[in-house]
């Protein structure tokens, strides 16, 4: 069969940002697969350089709604490394806190997408129950579901009343609960075996060489988590620990994120009880010093990197992010390869990709005599539907 | 955690006669070196120094010239940095996707932003502007403004 060329992309008001990719397929086999994200470029690290520490930090905030409180601390964190600035250790905690309940969100949001993609919609109306539990206790302790505004240069802008910390504590026990359930059945539930074993398979030495980095390398034995290799705010003071798994693929990337769902939970617990006492800020310059700063974090999606160099003023002279979707580009290009076109949704998924995919998808043969237009909601159907059908191409 | 293995004696004898090397702080050492040899650098990285991932290439534009700052990484977990200039009349740099494949990615994207040409990059085409945004255009340099008589994309203002 001839190879044909399957435009995905861009708009989609499911998804969070949007994205082009070019499939090429040889029958609902897939060839090669370019990407195009221009679509939401929004020019955020040249409006970073015009302004000051103090209004550019609800700007970074606003580069993702899901890891909003990532673009924040690694941000501000740079800048306080830039002027030697160190914040006090309750500020570290809370920073810890909602950075570990916005990683237990987005797993679980990421959950309920891929359980989604499969057709197995009652864990997708579970997991994203569960997290409703977990935004609330992130709209008690900051004011926001989404963009919480807690970070700025020198700490945390809101403290943790005792109330706001037993009210947390009381919703710890179900949320535990729930994760285990959810552990327990990513082992037995077949409707996730069948569609997440060998699919999106990247081996480590792949991994490695791809760059891939997250729970997407992680699920390929590679040992890398900055919040370990490059500790930052709490995490060198609470115990737990890296989750790794050897498989390889959607399956392995679906363990290791909820592996990391229990470790998240027993972080927050941890710096709940043993929150210090103290100050929430220091109170920093208004200028940084002339440094450069590479500030490293690990989002719930991988390694988020934050180039910063400051240069005696109240701004930044340049901004450079790379965010984590991006470095997993490269190894989704290659894992989908000689995969099934019903793969699609659930390997793009699998990355846990920050944008927004497809409303329209538009069939052209690879003379472009035949055109047709799917949406990604039919593209997930087919997906569906093929496997049901038992997987023939 | 794994204590660093990798230390600024080991990265001067690989990388020493290439350029500078200096501890920037702890699990940070920084290399500055030059285009020609930047190649060399990562090759030697890449098989003496074990590092195994590219953590990302920053680009600056420093109002003289152009910088590029290749942030590697490996099991040793310390964070090497090549960092070269690039004159801005002649920005023009031999690629690196082909030795650390997730470069390529991010050298389509130092192209767009600040008109680095990648020498031998199989594809460096656009990536993160949109398509109607014209030619030549590099909004990430200092001295770029945005020219009113051009079309930056988006809706014709005829068309409205």
């Amino acid at each position: 069969m001839a190879e044909v060329i399957v435009p995905v992309g861009p708009h989609h008001p499911a998804l969070k940002e949007p994205v082009n990719f070019k499939v090429v397929a040889d029958g609902e086999r897939i060839v090669r697969l370019e990407l195009d994200v221009s679509y939401n470029h929004r020019g955020i690290e040249k409006a970073a350089e015009a302004r000051d520490f103090v209004r550019v930090v609800p700007l970074l905030e606003r580069v993702c709604g899901i890891c909003s409180h990532s673009h924040t601390t690694v941000f501000v964190k740079g800048i306080e490394e830039a002027m030697k600035l160190q914040i006090p250790p309750r500020a570290t905690y809370i920073r810890t806190i909602v950075a570990e309940l916005e990683r237990i969100h987005s797993h679980l949001l990421w959950l309920g997408v891929a359980a989604h993609e499969i057709g197995f919609n009652t864990l997708f109306m579970w997991t994203w129950r569960d997290r409703e539990a977990v935004q609330d206790m992130l709209e008690e302790m900051t004011g926001n579901r989404v963009n919480y505004g807690t970070n700025e240069v020198g700490g945390v802008r809101r403290d943790l009343t005792p109330d706001l910390i037993q009210a947390a504590l009381k919703r710890l026990p179900r949320l535990e609960e729930r994760v285990a359930k959810y552990a327990e059945m990513v082992n037995r539930e077949e409707t996730m075996l069948l569609r997440f074993k060998g699919v999106g398979f990247l081996t480590k030495e792949q991994a490695l060489k791809l760059g891939a980095v997250g729970p997407t390398a992680r699920a390929s034995g590679v040992d890398y988590d900055i919040r370990r290799d490059d500790p930052y705010i709490a995490y060198a003071d609470v115990p737990w620990k890296v989750i790794t798994d050897t498989h390889g693929d959607v399956y392995g990337r679906t363990l290791v994120r909820v592996g990391e769902l229990q470790q998240s939970l027993k972080i927050v617990r941890y710096c709940l009880e043993n929150l210090p006492a103290g100050p929430i800020r220091a109170a920093p310059p208004r200028a940084a010093p002339k440094a450069e700063v590479l500030s490293r974090y690990e989002a719930p999606r991988g390694e988020l990197v934050h180039f910063i160099r400051t240069n005696n003023t109240d701004k930044v002279e340049r901004l450079d992010i790379r965010t984590p979707t991006l470095a997993n580009w490269t190894s989704v290009a290659v894992s989908l390869v000689n995969q099934n076109l019903a793969d699609i949704p659930v390997v793009v998924a699998a990355i846990d990709p920050c944008l927004s995919c497809t409303s329209r998808i538009t069939v052209v043969n690879a003379k472009g005599r035949k055109t047709g237009e799917m949406t990604w909601d039919e593209l997930s159907e087919h997906g569906r539907e093929f496997y049901r059908r038992g997987g023939r191409r | 955690m794994t204590e660093p293995t990798l230390t600024i004696e080991a990265v001067k004898e690989a990388l020493g006669d290439l350029g500078t090397v200096e501890q920037v702080r702890g699990n940070r050492i920084k290399v500055t070196t030059k285009i020609e040899k930047v190649r060399e650098a990562i090759l030697r990285a890449e098989s003496i120094l074990n590092c195994d991932h590219v953590v990302q290439i920053s680009a600056v534009d420093n109002g003289k010239s152009l910088e590029l700052i290749y942030h590697l990484t490996g099991p040793h977990r310390l964070v090497l940095a090549l960092a070269i200039d690039v004159p801005r009349d002649k920005p023009e740099v031999p690629t690196t996707s082909d030795l650390l494949p997730p470069a390529g990615i991010y050298e389509r994207q130092i192209h767009d932003l600040l008109g680095i040409t990648f020498r031998g990059h199989p594809d460096l085409k656009r990536i993160i502007l949109n398509e109607d945004w014209p030619e030549g255009e590099y909004p990430l340099r200092k001295d770029w403004k945005m020219d009113p008589n051009k079309f930056y994309g988006g809706v014709h203002e005829e068309a409205k």
